[in-house]
């Protein structure tokens, strides 16, 4: 790795810092409040139903197998009643497009409602300080612990919480590879200590992953990290929501008595609490207007409106609104952005429920048998071996049936009477196949091999190969 | 722009982490296209399960984007952050 102090530019170890800062202030530990309210509310269902989900589908069972399966050991993803084959990569990749679409016309109409609700990030972030309040205590009570000396008791309150965050990370972590190799068997070889060394080496680096970003890293991923908190803006206009402070409203801010009347002090409705400052995850002040480091969870304006009741004002003071509206506009829902996102995915939504539904669940390889270019038999017909490799993708056993076609008077021979193949099983069938030189006019001709499902005209593979002659 | 420096380990997020994030994408791409079992690296069949082939290939693509993230940042440097002089001792 290159050393960058050696040829890069040095200037001073003080203004080093300096410029550091501020490009990248030092992060300082965020000691986010407690918030109550509505939308802290949404949040707490938003959280627990996306963890419930993340913790509970990969033990769920589907025909006698686990529902939600990325079976990667044995190339198959078991999602529900279909399965994925590796040359179904294509409808995993237009599904990627199809969640990233809805994700920009998300954000045109509701700005980042992803990043305050449901992002991973969020939703691992608020388990992980809800362990901590509850180990910790209050902001207040954290502040004082972090400043204290390390004594027992700061100890054993830290120790405590590590404890806890490594547990509950490393079985975020045991779940995470649950998806990708079957749980229950993962769970049995983890309790006898049989784990592999490569499941092993996942659920530690996820479970570490989980225990960095949500214990640790926290708003820092979102403000330095993530791609979409980049771009998002990109989606925004005018009548995007927002959650953003009503300045015209609320200044000049200014403390006071409940007792005070505002208009003769010459007040606005902000009272300068600073709740929504010590309630905001990423450490901002959303009276300084929109900014980049807002997740739009709106911890804020829970906060806010508790204090507007108690000083017996209208609520609102923050509040998701549009810019539009804060002009005293109009919002406008249905604009040309909008429609152009929504048309978009639908096409693409359409075209892809249609290319699913008229997936064919058979497979069809050819490979020929490479020792041999062909081989002469007892009656002199010129004989080539080929195998076929039949997938029966579908939920259900088939028989089929084989023919093949391109030389005249070719005959085909196998070993099996009837094909049969499982459902969601490959077979290897050895097949040869038979002309007369008479017959063969090059030295290399075309032969289509064509398999039939018995109980389906419409399971039909089709798969070209050569026949090699002395020609 | 000469006076721009990007803290160490920011340095060290801007090249592990887009890496990782196109490590993810390119063996998601390699590997349904390639069968472990069908790969015969150096000429032998391979004895790791599929499992691990996944992972090293994973760890593999992870190393060579973060390599090509290292010279990015380093090739990014302007000459004149070059040619600012070394630092006197004090």
């Amino acid at each position: 790795m290159s050393n960058p102090d050696a040829t890069g530019p040095v200037t001073g170890a003080q203004s080093d810092e300096q410029v550091a800062q501020s490009l990248y202030a030092k992060a300082e530990k965020i000691y986010p409040r407690q918030v109550h309210g509505l939308f802290a509310r949404l949040r707490v269902m938003g959280v627990l139903g996306l963890l419930g989900i993340y913790y509970i589908l990969p033990w769920l069972r589907w025909d006698g197998q686990q529902a939600l399966l990325l079976d990667l050991p044995a190339r198959k993803f078991h999602i529900f009643f279909v399965t994925l084959w590796p040359q179904d990569f294509f409808y995993l990749a237009v599904l990627l497009i199809i969640a990233g679409l809805t994700l920009f016309f998300v954000t045109a109409l509701a700005g980042r409602v992803w990043c305050g609700y449901a992002c991973p990030q969020t939703v691992w972030t608020e388990a992980f300080l809800w362990i901590e309040r509850k180990v910790e205590g209050d902001r207040m009570k954290q502040q004082k612990l972090d400043a204290l000396p390390l004594n027992v008791r700061k100890f054993r309150i830290k120790a405590t919480k590590h404890f806890l965050w490594l547990a509950f990370a490393a079985w975020t972590g045991f779940t995470f590879v649950g998806y990708f190799t079957p749980i229950i068997e993962l769970g049995q070889r983890l309790l006898t200590f049989q784990l592999g060394p490569w499941e092993t080496f996942w659920v530690i680096f996820y479970g570490f992953a989980t225990y960095g970003n949500a214990g640790f890293m926290r708003e820092q991923v979102c403000k330095y990290m993530c791609p979409y908190a980049r771009f998002q803006s990109a989606m925004f206009d005018k009548d995007t929501l927002i959650v953003s402070y009503i300045p015209v409203r609320g200044e000049p801010r200014g403390s006071r008595k409940r007792s005070d009347d505002p208009v003769k002090k010459g007040l606005g409705d902000c009272i300068d609490c600073t709740l929504c400052v010590q309630v905001c995850p990423t450490g901002i002040d959303i009276r300084d207007g929109l900014q980049y480091e807002c997740i739009a969870c709106s911890a804020c304006i829970d906060a806010c409106d508790d204090v507007m009741d108690k000083m017996g004002y209208e609520k609102g003071l923050i509040k998701y609104t549009t810019e539009h509206a804060m002009k005293g506009g109009k919002t406008h829902i249905l604009r040309p952005r909008i429609v152009v996102y929504a048309v978009i995915l639908m096409a693409i939504f359409a075209a892809f429920s249609w290319s699913f539904s008229q997936r064919i669940s058979l497979g069809l390889d050819v490979i020929r048998d490479r020792n041999t270019l062909y081989r002469e038999t007892a009656d002199g017909l010129i004989e080539n071996v080929y195998i076929l490799k039949i997938l029966n993708m579908d939920a259900s056993a088939h028989d089929y049936n084989l023919q093949v076609s391109g030389i005249p008077g070719m005959s085909l021979h196998k070993d099996m009477a009837v094909i049969h193949v499982e459902a969601g099983g490959v077979l290897e069938l050895p097949v040869r196949l038979r002309a007369d030189e008479a017959d063969l006019e090059v030295r290399s001709s075309h032969v289509v091999f064509e398999l039939v499902a018995t109980d389906d005209a419409a399971l039909v593979a089709r798969e070209d190969a050569k026949f090699l002659g002395p020609h | 722009m000469a006076d721009v420096q990007v803290p160490k380990q920011q340095k060290c997020i801007a090249i592990l982490w887009p890496s990782f994030l196109v490590a993810i994408v390119a063996t998601g791409l390699f590997f349904s296209a390639f069968d472990p079992d069908d790969l015969y690296p150096f000429g032998e069949p391979t004895e790791i399960s599929r499992m691990g082939v996944y992972s090293i290939g994973f760890l593999s693509f992870w190393l060579v984007s973060a390599v090509s993230g290292i010279g990015t940042l380093y090739f990014a440097m302007t000459n004149c952050m070059r040619n600012l002089p070394e630092p006197r001792d004090q």
